[in-house]
């Protein structure tokens, strides 16, 4: 909201400095984001007149300029601009001038000729960022005059950010109340307008309201004889200074109130209201209205409008309606001022999608004892400036006038909350300074909120506006003086901590992904229907994400279509589950990604494609580190290469997969073949991991070590062999290792080579290898017997 | 010793001084303590004196013997340490070549400054709850006091579910449900996403909040200054502060924090707008209203809470310039922190 300084001096004798003021508003919770001062640092810019104007004789863009600043002789300037003539007069920096871009003037020699200032741009003058040329004036801006006055510069505007709950303060008559209170300035009001005039209102038009929990008062006067037309000088200079485009005499005049006391208003050309008659009524079933900016509404029962006898004419507290708006043909207005129920207004608007100045300021509340004021304040200006002659007296239809509310303050309660110690009486001052009317009642204080106050209704409220006056920076700093309650992190929450460095050391990067992603990926990417969102920002963030795989294929996609191939992401997020009740379930998920190769290729060593050993290893290390017994199985995800891809299940729970990523998803030729996808549920991972384990001694006794080296069938998997080996080595088999894997030359096809690394130990005695050679050969036997594994 | 061994001697130093290696000094070793060797023999030819002679001789023999031993065996070990430093130093790597990669992870850089955050507030006896990302409109918004139709909806644009749930807003239903669990005295921090129908180049529809909240018996604003300055102190250096009255629906009184510029120092610059300050939380003492929604005693307790958002700090704090980057997944970017 924009508020002018020269407009609050009608209310308050301010003298302090625009910084000053927006520092104090600042102080006080009223945010300034930006004091706008067209006028600073031009001081010693001048109106100048264009004497004559001649070339440079010595630089073809330049000119040469005498130019008369009403300081005896003329000016000799050179000029680069070319917009210019003899006669124009423009702004003039002189010598010693320092422009708002920090440039100073100073005497100078310009290609040979001494130049005595500057003739301005708008853009140098910063004004506006047209450089165009110099900004030629106005022909009756008189030579010599400062340029702040000859064009109005002089006036501050301060752009305030307004908390939702200070609708008091959306106004320049609000923003006068605050400064009074802040600076202990009084502040003074205009004198009240006027309910003079001639006949009777009654006999022009009767209000009525159907229910007052909507509309609690509706006020409405009229004015005959209106010349529609364009605005005073004054008024229309206040309007634009803040941003506002002048319309006519009356509009303005009601826009006008609005920003000078916060009272939203409405005239209606009161030839075009039928049956001169206004019901404030909710709308019916089917009713339309087209409102001022030519778009048309159907209506329904939830939304308030002002109406004739016959047809709604407006929307109430929202926008008025076309057809009995103030029209160049209009000579009779009845003016509006009510007090609607913000709630009601707030739905209107946002049900129809429309938002005013006007509801803007009712949704927040307005002053409901202003209702008067403001239709007295138009009839005045309407006369003073429109030619209007008031009919006498107001409708003031307001069945149930509204008792002030009372609220108790305790002066311990608020020396507690505050952590500051004051006396009743300083509370007094600071409440009275803020014109909320206080009296004491021993050590309490009961506070009469003022109508205008909506956001003051406990007692909390008005230790706020207590801390406010004392100065929040004037409050001590201290520590809290409690021990809390005792919360250990989580296991899951442990678990996250610990992966995420775990990975890290790992070599992978961490991402965040959106927790909505795009309702039509592939079905592949889900395990269930997602959740949808009913207002998504966009299509592609439309559906909440039901696994953190789609995230982790677009990472790793995108990245790879920015030529970088090789990749290790990981992601811990948690991803959404439709349950009963149309609710939703959340579970926490770590997702893994690779691609390209283990070692990036170096000076020394190739790249290592990633394959599913080297990620069935990390997720193997991951499970050791989580204290997981993890049991892998052959997956079956469509998502995934049909064979390799692995699901994983800790006890009898299924807690994750992984694998390569189908060809079906490799759509870019820059995409290389193997992608492998990881997803992990930590919060399962987090239940179905062993607490701590019993520390095994360290055996003193030596080991024997034994390798095999089989010619297995290729059906024949380690799990077969690896489980006779380990059924045959019985107690004394410590660690079975598989060493080595080979296939091809001196291999006959159809079968590989596997080697083992059998380790035997006894922790009462020293083994021998008359002791072992039983074993190993009972493992050899079984081993043909059973799966035609033979030794090499 | 006589001559004949003194001269022994000598012809041993003279020899030793001559041995260019370890193999040299192990022939000198042959030559002269071997089976055959020169003072071997000498102990042989013991027999053949007579048995009086025999002791002295044999005495005398015997020093030779261990001082050419001993020679020998310091000589040996400063060869052998000169041969290894020698063969040592002829090892000749090319500094100038590549070390070889290992390519090295990142935490996102909202994860490190949010550890920071709370490392902070749980060094200050803080606990960290969580609390589900799809909430009831009930814990964001009524038991915050703010009612549905309530103009302080509009601060907070918010995404609905089908199911008629949120994405919540703000981490701050995280303090109701903390409130609904356990009883005071609590000092808990909330760290996690929330979700606002906005996107530019400071606003994401998803970001990182951290929430903060303490009840107890007579918790006043000053500990809610003292509590927020040791933070911020101990997270952007000691520099100036200052507290602005604001409004948020469930604080009252409510304020915004606001740091001396961590850019320009105070002098104004385009970050701070030319204020020199940069707000970073909000903050305020929780509003009665909020108290009665979880059934805590209004009269017994008080409390405050504050909330920031994480992603603006560590845009700050790394000079990132657009929040969407936190959210691109680009390696370029994460392998930065």
């Amino acid at each position: 909201m924009k508020i002018l300084l020269s407009w609050l001096k009608d209310y308050i004798d301010i003298q302090e400095t625009p910084e000053k003021i927006a520092e104090a508003l600042n102080m006080a919770g009223l945010e300034v984001e930006e004091v706008i001062q067209p006028g600073k640092n031009l001081d010693q810019i001048v109106v100048g007149k264009i004497l004559s104007r001649d070339p440079h004789p010595d630089a073809d863009k330049l000119s040469l300029c005498s130019v008369d600043v009403n300081r005896g002789q003329p000016l000799q300037i050179v000029c680069g601009a070319s917009n210019m003539k003899a006669g124009d007069k423009v702004p003039v920096a002189m010598i010693g001038a320092k422009l708002p871009g920090g440039f100073e003037i100073s005497r100078a020699k310009i290609r040979g000729v001494e130049s005595f200032g500057m003739m301005c741009s708008k853009k140098e003058l910063g004004l506006s960022e047209d450089h165009g040329g110099l900004y030629i004036l106005d022909d009756k801006a008189s030579i010599g005059e400062n340029i702040v006055k000859a064009l109005d510069l002089d006036d501050v505007v301060f752009d305030i950010s307004i908390t939702p709950n200070r609708g008091d303060a959306l106004s320049h008559l609000g923003i006068a109340r605050e400064l009074s209170a802040i600076f202990n300035l009084p502040l003074h009001r205009n004198p009240l307008g006027d309910e003079e005039g001639d006949d009777n209102v009654d006999n022009h038009i009767s209000v009525e309201i159907e229910d007052t929990d909507h509309c609690p008062r509706y006020g409405a006067r009229v004015v005959h004889g209106i010349k529609v037309g364009p605005s005073p000088d004054w008024l229309k200079d206040r309007l634009e200074k803040i941003g506002l485009r002048s319309i006519n005499n009356v509009v303005d005049i009601t826009n006008y109130i609005m920003l000078d006391i916060g009272h939203p208003m409405h005239a209606f050309d009161l030839n075009k209201i039928e049956g001169n008659s206004i019901i404030v009524r909710n709308a019916r079933k089917d009713e339309k209205i087209m409102t001022l900016d030519n778009v048309e509404h159907p209506l329904d029962s939830t939304m308030l409008v002002i109406a004739d006898a016959k047809k709604p004419v407006a929307l109430a507290g929202v926008m008025g309606g076309l057809h009995s708006s103030v029209t160049e043909q209009t000579t009779s207005v009845m003016l509006e001022a009510a007090f609607f129920n913000p709630t009601t207004v707030r739905k209107t608007a946002k049900r129809l999608g429309m938002m005013s100045d006007s509801s803007y300021r009712f949704e927040r509340g307005t002053n409901i004892d202003n209702v008067p004021i403001a239709l007295n304040e138009a009839a005045r200006l309407l006369r003073q400036i429109a030619g209007g002659r008031p009919v006498k007296g107001i409708v003031d239809c307001y069945p149930k006038p509204e008792i002030l509310r009372q609220i108790r303050v305790r002066t311990k309660r608020a020396n507690r909350v505050i952590g500051i110690n004051l006396t009743p009486a300083q509370i007094e001052t600071f409440l009275l300074r803020l014109k909320l009317d206080t009296r004491r009642d021993g050590e309490d204080l009961i506070v009469s909120v003022p109508p205008y106050r909506h956001d003051l209704e406990l007692e909390a409220d008005i230790i706020e506006e207590i801390a406010r006056m004392y100065g929040y920076n004037n409050i001590p700093e201290t520590l809290p003086a409690i021990t809390s309650v005792l919360q250990l992190p989580t296991p899951l929450q442990k678990i996250c901590t610990r992966l995420r460095d775990h990975m890290v050391s790992c070599g992978f990067n961490e991402i965040m992904t959106y927790s909505f992603i795009p309702a039509n990926i592939n079905e592949s990417f889900r395990e269930k229907k997602p959740l949808m969102l009913q207002n998504p920002l966009s299509e592609e963030l439309s559906a909440m994400r039901t696994s953190l795989k789609w995230g982790m294929y677009d990472a790793l996609r995108r990245n790879i279509l920015n030529d970088e191939f090789n990749l290790r992401l990981f992601e811990i997020g948690r991803v959404f589950h439709p349950a009963a009740g149309g609710l939703s379930e959340e579970y926490t998920r770590l997702s893994l990604g690779f691609s390209g190769s283990v070692n990036s290729r170096d000076w020394r060593r190739n790249g290592e494609n990633f394959d599913l050993y080297v990620v069935k290893g990390i997720v193997e290390n991951i499970a050791k580190l989580l204290g997981l017994k993890i049991k892998f199985a052959p997956g079956s995800y469509s998502l995934f290469h049909p064979t390799m891809q692995m699901e994983l299940s800790a006890g009898k729970n299924h807690i994750g997969e992984f694998g390569q990523l189908h060809p079906e998803f490799i759509d870019n030729k820059k995409m290389p073949k193997c992608i492998y996808i990881v997803e992990i549920d930590l919060g399962k991972a987090a239940k179905a991991a062993e607490g701590c384990q019993r520390m095994q001694p360290i055996p003193d006794l030596p080991a024997i070590r034994r390798d095999l080296a089989l010619l297995a069938p290729e059906s024949v998997g380690n799990r077969d062999i690896s489980k006779i080996l380990t059924a045959e080595g019985k107690a004394l088999l410590e660690d079975c290792y598989l060493f080595d894997v080979y296939q091809g030359k001196g291999i006959e096809p159809g079968f590989r080579s596997l080697a083992y690394s059998l380790t035997f130990r006894d922790l009462r005695k020293t083994l021998t290898d008359e002791e072992i050679q039983p074993l190993i050969d009972k493992m050899i036997g079984r081993l043909d017997r059973e799966l035609s594994v033979k030794l090499r | 010793m006589s001559e004949s061994h003194d001269k022994l001697l000598q012809q041993y130093h003279s020899e030793r001084k001559a041995a260019k290696d370890t193999a040299g000094l192990e022939a000198l070793r042959v030559k002269y303590l071997g089976k055959k060797g020169e003072v071997t023999e000498l102990l042989k030819g013991l027999g053949k004196l007579a048995p009086e002679e025999r002791k002295s001789v044999g005495a005398a023999i015997n020093e030779l013997k261990n001082a050419i031993q001993s020679s020998i065996e310091e000589s040996m070990r400063e060869m052998a340490l000169k041969e290894q430093n020698e063969k040592l130093n002829a090892e000749r790597p090319d500094y100038s070549l590549p070390g070889l990669y290992h390519s090295s992870g990142s935490l996102h850089p909202v994860v490190q400054v949010a550890r920071e955050v709370a490392d902070i507030f749980l060094s200050m006896g803080f606990f960290m709850a969580e609390g589900p990302e799809i909430e009831e409109e009930y814990y964001n918004f009524e038991a915050l006091n703010v009612p549905s139709h309530h103009p302080a909806r509009d601060m907070q644009d918010t995404f609905y579910i089908e199911s008629g749930q949120v994405l919540r807003t703000q981490t701050s239903p995280v303090q109701i449900r903390t409130m609904e669990a356990l009883k005071p005295p609590l000092k808990m921090i909330g760290l996690g996403k929330v979700f606002r129908k906005d996107s530019d180049i400071t606003h994401s529809p998803m970001f990182n909040q951290m929430e903060g909240l303490v009840v107890g018996e007579n918790i006043s604003m000053a500990d809610l200054k003292g509590t927020l300055v040791m933070f911020v102190e101990n997270m952007f250096g000691k520099r100036p502060h200052r507290f602005r009255p604001s409004y948020f629906p469930f604080t009252e009184p409510s304020a915004e924090m606001d740091i001396q510029c961590i850019f320009c120092e105070g002098k104004g610059c385009k970050v701070c707008k030319n204020t020199g300050w940069m707000e970073v939380l909000g903050c305020g003492m929780v509003n009665p209203k909020v108290f009665d929604a979880v059934k805590y005693d209004t009269e017994k307790y008080t409390g405050f809470a504050f909330g920031m958002g994480i992603d603006r700090i560590a845009m700050l704090r790394y000079g990132i310039n657009d929040i969407r980057l936190l959210f691109s997944s680009d390696v370029r970017f994460l392998r930065q922190f």
